[in-house]
């Protein structure tokens, strides 16, 4: 039996269409059960439903075969996991925003950086050798520019509809993401076959 | 009470009893299989120069290092390969060859603990050193083998690559290092769309373009050569693959071939390695439990060139999944209770009995 890891959230109702079409299906009615664990009907594959942020690590462990999850909290999380396919759902720009007007960077002082995205934050401007200040904070980070906690934001922008109505703009966009699939290491070897198949007929169902 | 009292360094652990047993138990059932292929134990020292390890691992940055009173940069051995040599290339230079070695003792990493393994843990492996190129790879692979069997692990599965394969194919890219590198990262994650836009960006002929991204689905059993074949003509490549095929076919041959997966996409490794590369994974552990493979360059940089080959299994991580018949009984099992008659007690010693004494 392969254990997939889903996302609670935006991500679960596309999730489970794709498993759908892929001839994956549950009895229960997963999206609105308030259990964790759905076994298919066909008693080939078990769904684990966890926090998005932490799809990578159940993969990673082995703990769940295969997962689904956004290219942003793969990079976040660096988990050492192969990532096959792009599910072509989800797409987003991880970018980097601040108030409307807002100046380009030149010799100012260490920036501050709100984000949910620490590392990508860090390993974004590393890379381009400007010092920054991160200041982590796990939601509502559009609000940090505005009362002065700080300068930028680092962060998911779907359509900019919240960028816009808090009085912020896209300055830079560090990266695009959209789901991938996830697989544990020793899973693709293990459970070849097993993996194999649901690759492929996952494959067909997005080409 | 201080802190360093209570708490123990992250990536640290202690075993007591029934856990430490399971080790020691674990460990002699292994090196009996190493010794039954004629290999000698190697007890190397716990540091020694931190170039030893710098120049013959590489990943600098997980060493432990320190210096010592006259001022030598010293670490604390981050594995064993290197030492043992180091210790091949020099004391052991007129030694007739081949020359087969095991060790087992701890090594430590800054890394994140991971898997049931800390900064700390346990390797238990051999060193084949001098013998021809294609015997010891499978020689080395088969005691692998055995040692799975021995431990009662059937679902096991060896992952066996070649970098020889795609370095035949690099050499003919001529891309700076840092391109190749996130070409490595993109192949070594199989990220089929990652690769494909980096595809985009490079100045490839399609020809080799096709070779790429064929490399992360190269993997399964001998049809996996065969289509290696129609894609590679360079000869550091081709010679990868027929090398491969010999291995894969003796391995056929003694009905083995099951628990061997040719992956062609299997591209990571330490800097040291020069052939074949293989890690092993049991069915239920997310983690590999063992890795190794050929390093020719590694004896030379130490002034002998001599080829080499070997692995190393993780013992904290065999001990999440091997069954538990391993297990021997406690200590104070069988003991006979002895009350403060000493001279009862060495007599009972004497004659081999076990004591418990009951003060």
């Amino acid at each position: 039996m392969l254990v997939i890891a889903l996302c609670k959230g935006r991500f679960l109702e596309p999730s489970l269409n794709l498993l759908a079409r892929a001839g994956i299906c549950f009895a229960d009615d997963v999206a609105s059960s308030r259990k964790l664990i759905f076994d298919s009907t066909d008693q080939r594959h078990r769904v684990v439903l966890v926090k998005p942020a932490d799809v990578p690590t159940y993969v990673e462990y082995g703990a769940a075969d295969i997962g689904i999850a956004g290219r942003d909290v793969l990079l976040e999380t660096g988990a050492d996991v192969l990532q096959p396919l792009d599910l072509k759902f989800g797409y987003c720009r991880i970018a980097v925003a601040g108030p409307r007007g807002t100046p380009p960077i030149n010799g100012a002082p260490a920036m501050r950086i709100a984000t949910k995205y620490p590392r990508i934050t860090i390993d974004y401007y590393n890379a381009r050798g400007i010092p920054v200040e991160i200041i982590p904070l796990s939601g509502s980070i559009e609000l940090a520019p505005l009362i002065g906690l700080a300068d930028r934001i680092v962060d998911i922008v779907e359509t900019g509809q919240t960028l816009k109505e808090n009085g912020l703009e896209v300055l830079e966009v560090i990266a695009e993401t959209t789901a991938r699939l996830l697989i544990n290491r020793a899973g693709y070897q293990t459970k070849r076959e097993e993996v194999r198949a649901l690759i492929q007929s996952l494959e067909k169902v997005i080409a | 009470m201080a802190r360093s009292f209570t708490q123990i360094p992250p990536g640290t652990q202690i075993l007591i009893g029934r856990a430490a047993r399971r080790r020691r138990v674990l460990e002699r059932a292994i090196c009996s299989v190493f010794e039954g292929w004629s290999y000698e134990e190697i007890i190397p020292p716990i540091f020694d120069y931190y170039d030893v390890f710098a120049k013959g691992w590489g990943q600098e940055e997980q060493i432990y290092r320190f210096i010592d009173r006259e001022g030598n940069i010293l670490a604390l051995r981050p594995e064993f390969t290197s030492l043992v040599a180091k210790t091949v290339a020099t004391r052991l230079v007129s030694s007739p060859k081949p020359i087969r070695l095991y060790y087992s003792g701890e090594v430590l990493r800054f890394e994140k603990p991971k898997g049931g393994r800390q900064r700390e843990f346990a390797q238990i492996g051999v060193e084949h050193y001098g013998g021809s190129r294609k015997t010891a790879d499978v020689e080395v692979l088969l005691i692998a083998v055995e040692t799975f069997q021995r431990l009662g692990i059937q679902s096991f599965q060896i992952n066996l690559g070649s970098v020889d394969f795609f370095g035949g194919i690099v050499d003919r890219i001529e891309l700076p290092k840092e391109q190749i590198d996130t070409l490595k990262e993109v192949l070594n994650i199989k990220d089929q769309p990652g690769l494909e836009a980096l595809l985009n960006t490079l100045p490839l002929e399609e020809r080799r373009k096709k070779i790429l991204r064929a490399v992360p689905h190269l993997t399964g059993g001998t049809e996996v050569i065969t289509e290696a074949r129609s894609l590679v003509k360079n000869s550091r490549s081709v010679e990868a693959l027929n090398h491969l095929e010999e291995i894969y076919s003796i391995f056929d041959r003694l009905d083995l071939a099951r628990h061997l997966t040719i992956d062609l996409g299997e591209i990571r490794g330490f800097d040291y390695y020069t052939g074949i590369l293989f890690r092993a994974y049991v069915r239920g552990l997310g983690f590999e439990v063992a890795g190794g493979g050929r390093y020719d360059g590694l004896p030379a940089a130490f002034g002998d060139d001599v080829p080499a080959v070997g692995f190393s299994f993780s013992l904290d991580r065999l001990e999440q999944i091997v069954t538990p018949t391993l297990d021997s009984t406690s200590s104070e099992d069988g003991a006979v209770d002895v009350d403060s008659d000493f001279a009862k007690a060495l007599q009972l010693r004497q004659s081999g009995k076990a004591v418990k004494l009951c003060l």
